[in-house]
């Protein structure tokens, strides 16, 4: 037992936290922890050890001052007796020792006890006295289903990653708060789940009930995987507000003794790079899972050709972020009915690394247009089973085939209205502002899915969508104030629809109207001296507001004005359609207008739960963060009652990280690396109760030798 | 755990059965000594026999009764004829009174009581000049010079008014013994000769000085195996009989075997040195017949016949 202790604590090779924080946490071993094979070996109660080894020591040095109750009995001369004795007993200080069996069982069984006392913890177990925190990742790669444990076990049934780190987590819950003898320091344990957010789902308490419905209530979701938050909300229950600071300021500044925090996750951390330890901060990383074989669909888009809006193409990114190559089979799924599966298997070549960069293997799958005129729920899938299914499919919701009725408004607009008149739409008018102005008082703005005011600003904006180029549009919550000249973009939001195939890098304006947009409007792009695009999403009044005339600029020799031109349009065009075109991310809001009025709103979640979710009078809907990918529908009753509507929101994983479920061994966190504890071996634990147990073993043992030997 | 009857009377020293079959033997002694009275043992003396000796010329103050007249009749000159004198045999008989001879069952003292009954009896019988010694620390007490059948019953009282106490002072006894003697003869010691300070001077001190000196070691049964019935097994405190000291042991068999190793050791030095000064040893358990002791093994060993 002893040797296989040592063996096993060798070659864990690292330990799980950091040096220092090991020697604050468990400041009895801090004294041997120079040697590198005790650096594996953490004393889990120090305190509670001493206590037990005082308890047991005491009575055992008592021991030796009791005499032994013993029978008297009178001989006729205890000369021969003492005689023998002496040749029994060593009586010079150096003889030579006599072998006995009781002499080595009782060596083995004092080493046994000595080192139960020390409480040996398999594979670096950390301190369970003071606080920990346990950090139990939820994020999409903890649903891969585990078929063998992660000692190459087969499992009694397919297992998820967070069930097993749940069931891991619960017991090192008990283990650090089960009572006994070894849990006389009693911990504080907090309990937070995480995704791409954090949530804290059992203040520090003591109470093994309250955690274990903590962690037991902690689901599964589709996010990715965002630690920071987690290390924040930690740290913000474990840290003191300085206000005495002698600047005056409110700081905060860590506890005396930072807790420990216990990760259960398979190591796929998005934002690791940008974290960092504190000082005597300490991670536990508890490994999850060994599945590695995955493929995901990370990416699906689908559009009308222009020549034939009735049709629609797919278009799907495949990913493989193993090192062998793969080949994977695509199926592509209409409202649930499969409609075309790719002919042939499609190869994805094997993940590489280059420069230190790890690239996935991608393979792109264009599908043949499909007739579907109607809106529509499109779905890629890989056939093949692997180990995480949620992200073997993506969403796309495809509008229904329409064409847009397009208004231009301005005069001297002949760039813009150039580039209007080329576009697929229904009915393009042109008008002057004049015009435009009698059309609005008169209420006939309505005919036009979008109104683009070319440089022109109205008096009045009724309800509608506007794309605004150069005049500021009257609208509440815009104010102009003056001008700039010779600015560059600095920042814009590339993923956005609008700047699809639409880069703004190389835009240079020489005039800039200075707006201070409030915080309803959403800047897209902005320069250094303020928003140079803006977009405002109210239940009545979607804008997309450009500020600048694109003559003032060297917009117009570049094709992404054209592209933004039309996505705009586009983007414009549909708003308020029945279905939502763009695909969520989980971790996102659901929020899209609905007809003001509209009530009784509902979500349908992937899973089947329904759940409700309200709607203002304006007909504003906010729902999230979502958390699980797949078809979210949004059922209300319209104003004026009548038949329930429904809105489709696709919510797909798409992250390349979440993609890669081999565990990772260990987390660079700043400068410090932590090896992670497998699950199997957290749950294979502490090895001084079989320690103990081998101690007391080896007594019975003596005992029964040392009572055989006495028997005549 | 047989218990044996106290002894109280001479009969519970010895039987009338025994003293029956005691009459037939006599004590032998491998030297010939000088006695005080006329007795039944040739003595190196001449004397008044009818076994004729020698003859030597007459010196004034002869008895003239024991002047041979035939020859002064032939040779006309006067021998004296010299017989044989046969005198009595002094038979001592020490016995160890010592605490330590009470331990055992059945224990070694009153055994020594029995057999030094038995042997005084014989004594008596063959008109030897009987003497039995007492001894202990400080105290020795005798009973000398008894002599004839009749005796038997003064010597039984002797002995069954003897009380063991003490430790053995064996050296001490044995030197008042030794120096004090009222005549030659056969000295039987009946101990144990568990004598912290060692045998070897108490037997010096009579060993070379004309006793035929027969060393009767006693041992209870639980002294020769300490496992017998009423043996020590466990966790004990032992107590020494005579000197109190007290001694902690756990019994175990490596104990056991070096307690063998030890009395065996110590039965064979008191052996070795009897062998080298011509003193007979024995060893007899208490829990031997006096009767076979008697009749068998003393026989055997020279001591009766």
């Amino acid at each position: 037992m002893m040797a296989s202790v040592l063996i096993s604590a060798g070659t864990i090779a690292s330990v799980s936290m950091p040096l220092e924080a090991v020697r604050q946490s468990t400041p009895i071993s801090s004294a041997i922890l120079d040697l590198p094979v005790l650096l594996a070996v953490t004393w889990v109660t120090p305190v509670a050890g001493a206590v037990l080894g005082a308890s047991i020591l005491a009575p055992l040095v008592a021991l030796w001052f009791l005499k032994l109750r013993r029978r008297r009995r009178i001989v006729s001369s205890t000369l021969l007796w003492t005689r023998s004795l002496a040749d029994l007993r060593a009586n010079t200080p150096f003889q030579r020792i006599r072998f006995s069996w009781l002499l080595v069982l009782q060596i083995l069984a004092v080493i046994a006890i000595a080192l139960a006392l020390a409480q040996p913890e398999a594979e670096g177990f950390g301190s369970s006295g003071g606080r920990h925190v346990i950090l139990v990742d939820r994020s999409a790669s903890m649903n891969t289903v585990e078929s063998t444990s992660d000692s190459g076990e087969e499992l009694s049934e397919p297992t998820t990653r967070l069930a097993l780190a749940k069931l891991a987590a619960k017991e090192r819950v008990s283990e650090l708060l089960g009572g006994g003898w070894f849990s006389a320091r009693a911990s504080e344990v907090m309990v937070v789940a995480f995704g791409s957010r954090a949530e804290i789902r059992a203040p520090f308490t003591d109470s093994v009930s309250a955690l274990e419905a903590a962690i037991d209530s902690i689901n599964p979701t589709d996010e990715s995987t965002q630690l920071a938050e987690a290390m924040q909300l930690s740290r913000a229950f474990t840290s003191e507000l300085n206000r005495n600071d002698a600047r005056g300021e409110i700081a905060d500044i860590p506890a005396e003794r930072p807790p420990t925090i216990e990760l259960y996750s398979d190591g796929r951390i998005a934002d690791l790079a940008s974290l960092a330890l504190r000082e005597g901060e300490g991670v536990l990383y508890h490994r999850v899972g060994n599945a590695e074989r995955n493929l995901a669909v990370v990416a699906v888009s689908a559009e009308r050709p222009p020549d034939s809006a009735d049709r629609v193409q797919v278009f799907a990114a495949v990913l493989n972020p193993r090192s062998e190559p793969a080949k994977v089979t695509l199926q592509l799924a209409i409202n649930g009915t499969v409609r075309s599966v790719t002919p042939e298997p499609i190869a994805i070549p094997a993940a590489s690394n280059i420069d230190g960069q790890f690239v996935p293997g991608r393979a792109q799958v264009v599908f043949r247009p499909i007739e579907q005129p109607t809106d529509a729920a499109i779905e890629v899938a890989i056939v093949e089973d692997d180990a995480l299914r949620d992200d073997d499919s993506a969403l796309i919701i495809v509008p229904p085939a329409k064409r847009l009725s397009l208004l231009h408004v301005g005069s001297d607009g002949f760039l813009v209205r150039t580039l209007l008149e080329g576009l697929p739409v229904e009915r393009f008018v042109s008008m002057s502002l004049a015009e435009f102005d009698a059309l609005a008082a008169a209420g006939g703005t309505a005919g036009y899915d979008v109104v683009v005011l070319d440089g022109v600003a109205p008096k009045v904006l009724p309800s509608g969508c506007y794309l605004a180029l150069g005049a500021a549009p009257p609208v509440e919550g815009l104010t102009v104030f003056g001008g700039h000249e010779g600015v560059y973009p600095r920042v814009a939001r590339d993923e956005h629809p609008l700047f699809r195939s639409a880069s703004i890098d190389e835009l240079f304006v020489s005039k800039l109207v200075a707006i201070q947009p409030d915080k309803r409007f959403e800047i897209l792009a902005e320069s250094a001296e303020g928003p140079m695009i803006v977009a405002l999403d109210r239940s009545d009044l979607h804008l997309v507001y450009v500020a600048f005339d694109p003559l003032d600029s060297n917009w117009p020799f570049q094709r992404s004005f054209v592209n933004f031109i039309a996505n705009a349009i586009d983007h414009l065009g549909r708003a308020g359609d029945s279905v939502i075109g763009r695909s969520l991310v989980p971790g996102e809001a659901i929020a899209f207008r609905l007809p003001a009025g509209s009530r009784d709103g509902e979500i349908e979640l992937p899973d089947g739960s329904k759940t409700a979710c309200a709607i203002d009078a304006d007909g504003n809907l906010t729902w999230g963060p979502v958390q699980l990918a797949g078809l979210h529908r949004i059922g209300f009753t319209p104003p004026g009652g009548g038949a329930r509507e429904s809105r489709l929101v696709g919510v797909n994983i798409g992250d390349a990280d979440e993609a890669r479920i081999d565990p990772l061994e260990s987390l660079d966190i700043g400068t410090t690396q932590v090896q992670g504890i497998s699950v199997a071996e957290s749950r294979r634990g502490a090895l001084w109760p079989w320690v103990l147990f081998a101690g007391l073993l080896l007594v019975l043992i003596e005992w029964w030798s040392y009572q055989r030997q006495i028997r005549v | 755990m047989t218990q044996v009857k106290p002894l109280r009377k001479l009969d519970d020293l010895l039987d009338s059965r025994l003293m029956s079959k005691l009459d037939a033997i006599d004590v032998m002694s491998r030297k010939i000594f000088s006695g005080k009275l006329q007795g039944e043992r040739r003595s190196r003396r001449r004397g008044q026999s009818v076994e004729f000796a020698d003859f030597r010329p007459y010196v004034h103050g002869d008895d003239l009764r024991f002047v041979d007249w035939n020859i002064f009749g032939r040779l006309d000159k006067l021998f004296l004829k010299m017989f044989l004198e046969e005198e009595d045999l002094s038979l001592v008989i020490a016995v160890d009174t010592s605490a330590s001879m009470r331990v055992g069952n059945p224990d070694a003292f009153d055994y020594a009581r029995r057999v030094a009954m038995a042997l005084g009896y014989v004594g008596l019988v063959n008109q030897h000049r009987v003497s039995l010694v007492g001894f202990s620390q400080g105290r020795v007490e005798r009973a000398s010079n008894l002599r004839g059948r009749r005796k038997a019953a003064d010597i039984a009282q002797w002995l069954l008014t003897l009380e063991p106490e003490g430790a053995s002072g064996f050296e001490e006894a044995m030197r008042l013994v030794g120096t004090s003697r009222s005549g030659r003869g056969v000295m039987i010691v009946l101990s144990d000769f568990l004598f912290p300070e060692g045998f070897e001077k108490g037997l010096s001190m009579v060993a070379g000085r004309g006793f035929d000196l027969f060393a009767l070691q006693v041992l209870a049964p639980q002294v020769v195996d300490p496992t017998r019935e009423g043996g020590v097994t466990g966790d004990l405190l032992l107590v020494d009989s005579e000197t109190g000291v007290e001694t902690e042991i756990t019994v175990t068999p490596e104990l056991l075997r070096l307690y063998r190793d030890r009395l065996d050791r110590l039965c064979g030095a008191l052996r070795g040195y009897c062998t080298r000064r011509d003193i007979v040893h024995m060893v007899v358990e208490s829990s031997t017949p006096v009767e076979t002791l008697m009749l068998e093994y003393l026989r055997r060993r020279g001591l009766l016949r």
